[in-house]
């Protein structure tokens, strides 16, 4: 039972209309499978990742025109999954049934999203009503960025978080973002001032506390533990995954903060990997909105509950810090590019186990866990990582 | 014709009767005979036993709120004319957490932990929205 990741490839996160989504498409994957070092052939499976809002890429990915438009020719099956943004995990591990069943030896998992051609309203109207109950949360003028506020503002009430310390989580994550040439938010670094003085959106969230919506584009080529030992070329192991439930309804969930499912899905993950939380060289937790990136480290046990935004507000997760979480920025400090930022999480863990994080290269990196969210957080997804099989 | 533009709850089968409730001027919880659970939102079956014998009681319409975000912008544009919106989740003593608005307040006094009321606005012939506002 073994995964793992040999070939990324990204685009910079931007919005850009002029890049259409089959020419990104095209570009990450071609460029992932040059990445890997095999050929194009020797891809088996396509398992795409749901493009959230865009039904005729949908449709298109459904259907089966990845492989045909590639010319990928041992191509046995397509599929395409959707859990919003856990989407890129379920395609790894639908990945690895097929490599574990010997079904396939080389899997291409891709990504494409534009979402600058799609007008604001129809974006505002999609993230309103995809993830809120028609009947129960959409009369009263949620949005996405309402439901997260009124949980950011429960969290600080129940930590005594400030809104300084929660600002700090957006200046480090903007940190990351400024020396990370696939953000769009690349050489824009923002001070506590910059975050705090940004207009008020939904209370406590500040504009640069919510997401940006933007394109992007990946893809990733995937094997098994053995192959990617046989082709001695650096890669990224799975060694390690746990998975926990939420809720998809904000107001009804018992774990507001999702403490017990950041909790839990790391503990089997970790125990699988046979490693424990403080062996973590890297955290990168998708949560898209700042409170999650205290409650998962409270969550984690890497810390007390309450104790995370007074971390993250010392700096030390940020670049430079002996606690370095969320390098990929995370949809705050990237820009959301809807189901791609799992896409782009997992393609920025494999970076740093590589060693080809430039900038953002954390030290000695061989042990990374990651925790990707569908809808609003309704399931936490944890996976670990390592530069080297067990 | 009702001239109201915002989106109106899609009622189900199950919760004909909650929206009775409103046009009457009662907030319903729903409630489940054979366990006792108190159901929000209200299903077709209780979620704890799946249950198909539910029945309702009348809430006091007194709430406590939970949590709450002030929207200033990011709305559809249905919305814009009711900002600043109060969103709110607020815990009725009846034993239910539902989402809602407060209003008739000053949003920058609306404080976690706040006693209000139920207060019903008709919004067309169909249906009466329960919203909340502060305790006088
Ligand atoms: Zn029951």
């Amino acid at each position: 039972m073994s995964l793992a990741i040999i070939g990324i490839a990204e685009l910079p996160t931007k919005r850009d209309p002029e890049r259409t989504r089959w020419d990104m498409l095209s570009d990450v994957c071609m460029d992932a499978i040059r990445d890997a070092g095999i050929d194009k052939d020797d891809v088996e499976a396509v398992i795409s990742v749901n493009p959230m809002a865009q039904a005729q890429m949908a449709l298109d990915m459904a259907l089966g025109r990845v492989p045909e438009v590639l010319g990928l020719k041992g191509c046995k099956d397509i599929c395409v999954l959707n859990s919003g943004g856990t989407s890129t995990t379920n395609c790894l591990r639908l990945a690895k049934y097929f490599i574990d069943n010997k079904q396939a030896r080389f899997v291409l998992i891709p990504h494409t999203t534009v979402q600058s051609d799609i007008p604001t309203e129809d974006l505002i109207n999609f993230f309103a009503t995809a993830p809120l109950d028609p009947q129960w949360e959409y009369p009263y003028g949620v949005t996405f960025n309402g439901a997260m506020g009124l949980i950011t503002n429960r969290y600080m009430h129940d930590t005594g978080a400030t809104a300084e310390q929660m600002a700090s989580v957006t200046v480090s994550l903007r940190g990351w973002g400024a020396l990370d040439p696939n953000s769009i938010f690349y050489g824009k670094p923002v001070t506590l001032e910059d975050v705090l003085e940004s207009r008020m959106i939904s209370t406590p969230l500040h504009a640069k506390e919510c997401n940006f919506l933007a394109d992007g584009a990946g893809a990733m080529i995937v094997t098994s533990h053995e192959i990617a030992q046989e082709l001695g070329r650096p890669a990224a192991y799975e060694l390690g995954h746990g998975v926990r439930f939420t809720g998809a309804t904000p107001v009804l969930r018992e774990d507001p903060y999702f403490i017990k499912a950041y909790r839990e899905s790391s503990q089997d993950a970790l125990a699988e990997a046979g490693l424990s939380i403080d062996d973590m060289d890297l955290r990168q937790i998708y949560g898209a909105y700042p409170f999650t990136q205290c409650s998962a480290l409270e969550g984690y046990g890497v810390c007390e509950f309450g104790e995370a935004a007074a971390i993250w507000a010392e700096g030390r997760c940020g670049p430079g810090g002996d606690l370095p979480c969320t390098s990929m920025g995370d949809a705050t400090g990237r820009g959301h590019t809807g189901s791609g930022v799992s896409m782009a999480f997992y393609l920025d863990t494999v970076r740093q186990l590589r060693g080809e994080a430039g900038e953002r290269q954390v030290a000695d990196c061989n042990h990374a866990l990651i925790t990707t969210s569908g809808g609003s957080v309704m399931n936490a997804c944890t996976t670990i990582f390592g530069s080297a099989p067990r | 014709m009702s001239d109201y533009r915002k989106p109106l709850p899609q009622i189900q089968p199950f919760s004909e009767a909650f929206w009775e409730g409103t046009r009457n001027n009662k907030l319903l919880v729903q409630t489940c005979s054979d366990c006792d659970a108190r159901i929000f939102f209200p299903r077709r079956q209780c979620p704890e036993c799946w249950s198909t014998n539910l029945g309702w009681t009348e809430a006091s319409g007194k709430a406590e709120i939970y949590a709450f975000s002030v929207t200033y912008e990011g709305v559809e544009a249905v919305f814009r004319e009711d900002l600043p919106i109060v969103l709110a989740w607020v815990d009725l003593p009846e034993g239910i957490r539902m989402q809602t608005n407060i209003i008739e307040c000053d949003p920058d006094a609306i404080e976690i932990g706040q006693q209000v009321e139920v207060v019903f606005r008709k919004v067309t012939d169909e249906i009466t929205l329960p919203y909340f506002r502060p305790v006088q």
